[in-house]
C-alpha cells in the first residue's frame, strides 16, 4: 500500500491516522537511500513524499532558500546556479535524491570539510512527527537561536522522529574559479606531507579525494587565490586538468552507504526517550536505526 | 532548606555555598538590565565530580536549579527565581589543547579569550567571539549557542563544538558527540547546544580550534546615511564576498563610543559606519578588499579607512566590542534587542525602526552584525522615569513585531531566556512550542533545569501534571 500526499497538511493527516491505527510507515521519496542502513519492518506501508516538491522561496540577495522536502538537489542546484550561487551540500549519491532525504540522512559530500555538513547548512525545517503534529523549527534567516533546536534534532534522524516536509538552507556564492586536477602524487620528495599541509593550510582546496589511480583535487576561490593554490598542486606530482563534472559523476557512482549497523543507534536511554517523545508508537521507519521493533 | 544546604556544603565545602541575602545580591541579575531575581541559594562546585554530586543531591531533593557561567548573558537566562543557582566559574581548567587535531577540551567555566590565549602559541584560536568574550565562559557560550562578529564567516558556537559531557538533571552523565560522516545517530549535541541551561549542566566541552588567518584587512567605511550603509551591506553579500565580519554602527552608537574611554576614532559626523574585515590567505585577499571598497563607494561611502597595523585594528574593534558598555554612560538603563531579519530587508527595516523610535521619542542606537542581518537596536533610557520606560517598552515591542512580520526571528545569539519568552508564541505555532517542550522532557522529564525559561510553560502539554515542575 502506498500513500502519496500532495501537501504537508495531507501528510500530517495520514500520519495522525497511522498513529491512531498503529500502522507502520516506510518513508520514501526518490528511493535513492533504500538499503543504506538497517532495513525497515517489511510490513510497513509506503509513505511516498515525492509529491511535496518545489522551491517555495529563493531571494538570492539573502543567500537562503526554502523548498519542499521532495525537491531534488538537482532542482535546487539549477535554480541557484542561475544566480552564481549553490547549496554546497554536493552529497554522495548524486543530485537526483531529494533535499529532505539529504538532511534526514545527514549525507555528507566531498566538499563538506570546506562548506559544512547538512547540520551546518540547515536553518529551518517543517516536519510531521509520529503523532501527526505539523511542526515548524528554526526559520528562514541565517542566524537564529529562538527556542530549542528541533532542526538539528531532525537532521540525520532518518525519518524516525518526523517526516521532513520543508527545508530552509543557507547558500553560498559559487567560487569565481572552480577547477579540478587529477594528480599522481609523487612517491618521494615529501609530496605526501605537502598534500597534508595543503589540506590544512590557508590555500586549502574545496575537496580532495584519493583513489588508487590518483588524487582528485578541487580548487575554488577568486582568480589570485586559485592561482596560488594551483602552484602548490603542481609541486605534488604530475597533474592533469579535469572538467568539474567529474565530481557529479563521482558522487553518483559512489553513494557511500553507511550500514549495516552493528548495533541499534537508539540503544542509549536519552535517544530512546527522544524517540518516544516524537514517535511514541514507533511507526516511522521502524528498524532503520537498527533498533528492535515488536 | 537547611538540610539541602548542609548536603551541598558537604560536597563543595561550606565556603562555596552562599545563602545570605547580602552574599546572593551579586547573583540577582545577569547582564540584562532591569531584571532581578533572588536565588534560594548558590552553590559553586570546583570539579566535574562535584557538579555531578550537586545535581544528584538536587535530584534527590526534587529541587529546581539554574546553571550559570559568568552571568554575561543578555536575555535573563541565568536568573534564578527562588531556585538553586549552580555557578560554574570555578571550573576554569583548560584540560588539553591538541594542535594536530585542532581541538581543545575545556571545563565550562573557562573564559572565551583564555581559550584563544592558550591556543595562540599553536597559531590557532577559538572562533566564536561574543562581545563579552573577555568575561563570558565557554559553558555559557554552549548554553546560548553564542555568536559574535566573526560568526559571519566562521559560524556560531554550534559549528565549533565537537563533543560535550553533561550531567542530566536526573543525575545521569551523558557524552554527546557531533555525528561524523559515517555515523548514524541522533544529533543530541546539536540539540543540546543552545538549550539555555534547560537540558542539563555541562561538565566539559571539546571545541574546534581555527587556524589564524594568514592575513587580515580591516576597513572602516563612513556613510552619510544609514540607508546607504545597509545597501552596501546587502551589495557586498550579494557580490559573493564573505567577509570575516561586517558590522554596522549608527550615529547614536558612534557618539556613545566616541564619548567613552573606548573611543576608536570613528567619524563623529557620520550617520553610520561599516566595520568590515576580510581575512584568509594573502593570495587573492586584496582583490576582495578592492571589491568591498568599490561597492562601498558605489553605495555612497564618503571615506574608507584601512587599518594600517594591528594596533589600529584593535582600536577599531574595541569601539565595536565595547559599544554596549559605552551606552551605559548615556543613561542608567539599556534595552537590548537581538532580532534577525533577511539581509535584503535591512535598509527598509532600519528606516522603520528609526520611525518607531521617533514616534515614541526614544533614542535607538543601532550596533549590529549587518552581514548576518542580526540587529541590535538598543535603547539607553532612564528606567526610573515610568513614562520613558513605558515608551521604550512599547517601541521595543513594535520593533520586534516588525522583525517577525518581515520574516525574521526574535533572537540571533542572545537566547530567549526570560526576556523574549513573551514573543515565542508570536514566532512559533502551538504545536512547535509543544514539540520543543517534548525535546526538553527527554533531557529533563521533571522540568527542574532552568524552569520558566525559553518556552512558555502553558504551551507544554501536561505541564501542570508534571512531577516536580515547581519545588
Amino acid at each position: 500500500m502506498t500513500s502519496r500526499p500532495a501537501t504537508a497538511a495531507e501528510l500530517a493527516g495520514m500520519i495522525r491516522d497511522a498513529h491512531d491505527r498503529r500502522t507502520r510507515l516506510r518513508v520514501v521519496a526518490r528511493g535513492t537511500w533504500q538499503g543504506c542502513t538497517a532495513s525497515v519492518a517489511p510490513d510497513a506501508a509506503v509513505l511516498d513524499v515525492s509529491g511535496l516538491s518545489g522551491i517555495l522561496e529563493y531571494v538570492p540577495g539573502d543567500l537562503t532558500l526554502t523548498a519542499r522536502a521532495g525537491t531534488t538537489v538537482a532542482e535546487v542546484d539549477a535554480a541557484t546556479r542561475a544566480h552564481g550561487q549553490w547549496c554546497p551540500l554536493l552529497p554522495w549519491g548524486g543530485d537526483e535524491g531529494t533535499l529532505g532525504a539529504t538532511f534526514a540522512t545527514a549525507t555528507h559530500g566531498p566538499c563538506s570539510a570546506s562548506f559544512g555538513a547538512p547540520r551546518d547548512l540547515a536553518i529551518g525545517m517543517e516536519f510531521v512527527d509520529g503523532t501527526g503534529a505539523l511542526i515548524r523549527a528554526g526559520g528562514r534567516v541565517v542566524k537564529n537561536v529562538a527556542g530549542f533546536d528541533l532542526t538539528r534534532l531532525l537532521v540525520g534522524s532518518w525519518g524516525t522522529l518526523g517526516v521532513i516536509t520543508e527545508v530552509s538552507v543557507r547558500l553560498r556564492a559559487r567560487p569565481a574559479v572552480d577547477e579540478t586536477w587529477s594528480v599522481a602524487i609523487d612517491a618521494g620528495g615529501g609530496a605526501r606531507a605537502r598534500l597534508e599541509e595543503f589540506r590544512r593550510g590557508p590555500l586549502a582546496p574545496l575537496a580532495i579525494e584519493e583513489f588508487e589511480t590518483g588524487t582528485l583535487v578541487r580548487l575554488g576561490g577568486n582568480a589570485a587565490f586559485v592561482a596560488a593554490s594551483r602552484e602548490i598542486v603542481m609541486t605534488l606530482g604530475a597533474a592533469d586538468p579535469r572538467d568539474t563534472g567529474i565530481w557529479t559523476r563521482l558522487r553518483q557512482s559512489d553513494p557511500k552507504p553507511r550500514g549495516p549497523l552493528a548495533s541499534s543507534a537508539l540503544a542509549d536511554p536519552l535517544s530512546t526517550r527522544v524517540k518516544k517523545q516524537f514517535d511514541p508508537r514507533h511507526i516511522l521507519n521502524p528498524g532503520i536505526m537498527g533498533e528492535a521493533y515488536a | 532548606m537547611p538540610h539541602l544546604s548542609d548536603e551541598l556544603s558537604g560536597i563543595v565545602g561550606a565556603r562555596h555555598v552562599l545563602q545570605r541575602a547580602t552574599e546572593l545580591l551579586v547573583y540577582e541579575s545577569d547582564a540584562l538590565p532591569g531584571y532581578h531575581k533572588r536565588p534560594r541559594l548558590a552553590v559553586f562546585p570546583g570539579t566535574g565530580d562535584e557538579v555531578i554530586a550537586v545535581v544528584r543531591a538536587l535530584h534527590r531533593a526534587r529541587v529546581a536549579f539554574v546553571p550559570r557561567g559568568a552571568g554575561t548573558g543578555l536575555s535573563g537566562g541565568a536568573l534564578a527565581d527562588d531556585v538553586v543557582l549552580i555557578g560554574l566559574q570555578r571550573m576554569r581548567k583548560i584540560i588539553s589543547v591538541d594542535p594536530a587535531a585542532r581541538s581543545a577540551v575545556v571545563e565550562p567555566g573557562v573564559v572565551n579569550t583564555s581559550l584563544t590565549k592558550a591556543a595562540t602559541p599553536f597559531g590557532l584560536h577559538y572562533a566564536p567571539d561574543p562581545s563579552s568574550q573577555t568575561a563570558c565562559t565557554i559553558g555559557g557560550n554552549v548554553a546560548e549557542n553564542a555568536g559574535g562578529p566573526h560568526c559571519l564567516k566562521y559560524g556560531v558556537t554550534l559549528n565549533h563544538v565537537l563533543a560535550a559531557s553533561i550531567v542530566l538533571p536526573g543525575g545521569d552523565v551523558v557524552r554527546l558527540e557531533r555525528p561524523g560522516e559515517n555515523d548514524t545517530a541522533y544529533d543530541l549535541l546539536g540539540a543540546y547546544v543552545g538549550s539555555e541551561g534547560c537540558f542539563g549542566v555541562t561538565l566539559d566541552v571539546t571545541v574546534r580550534l581555527t587556524p589564524n588567518p594568514e592575513a587580515i584587512r580591516t576597513m572602516l567605511a563612513d556613510f552619510t546615511s544609514v540607508d546607504d550603509a545597509a545597501r552596501a551591506t546587502s551589495a557586498i553579500v550579494a557580490a559573493g564576498i564573505l567577509p570575516a565580519a561586517l558590522e554596522l554602527m549608527d550615529h547614536g552608537t558612534i557618539e556613545a563610543v566616541e564619548s567613552s574611554i573606548y573611543a576608536a576614532g570613528y567619524p563623529r559626523d557620520a550617520a553610520a559606519v561599516l566595520l568590515i574585515e576580510v581575512d584568509g590567505a594573502l593570495a587573492g585577499l586584496d582583490d576582495d578588499v578592492s571589491a568591498v571598497q568599490r561597492i562601498c563607494r558605489e553605495c555612497g561611502a564618503r571615506d574608507i579607512r584601512t587599518a594600517s597595523d594591528a594596533g589600529e585594528r584593535a582600536r577599531l574593534w574595541q569601539g565595536r566590542k565595547k559599544a554596549f558598555g559605552a551606552m551605559g554612560r548615556v543613561a542608567p538603563h539599556l534595552a537590548v534587542q537581538d532580532a534577525v531579519v533577511p539581509r535584503t530587508k535591512l535598509a527598509p527595516i532600519l528606516a522603520r525602526i528609526a520611525e518607531i523610535g521617533a514616534r515614541h521619542r526614544i533614542h535607538v542606537c543601532n550596533v549590529f552584525h549587518a552581514g548576518d542581518g542580526n540587529l541590535h537596536p538598543n535603547v539607553p533610557y532612564n528606567g526610573n522615569d515610568p513614562d520613558e520606560a513605558a515608551r521604550v517598552h512599547a517601541a521595543m515591542r513594535e520593533i520586534m513585531e516588525l522583525c517577525i512580520a518581515e520574516g525574521g526571528t526574535i533572537t540571533g545569539e542572545h537566547g530567549v531566556g526570560l526576556d523574549k519568552i513573551g514573543y515565542m508564541e508570536r514566532l512559533f505555532p502551538g504545536e512547535s512550542l509543544d514539540a520543543m517542550c517534548r525535546l526538553r522532557d527527554a533531557f529533563d522529564p521533571e522540568r527542574r533545569a532552568n524552569p520558566g525559561k525559553v518556552v512558555p510553560s502553558h504551551r507544554c502539554r501536561e505541564w501542570l501534571a508534571a512531577p516536580g515542575a515547581h519545588t
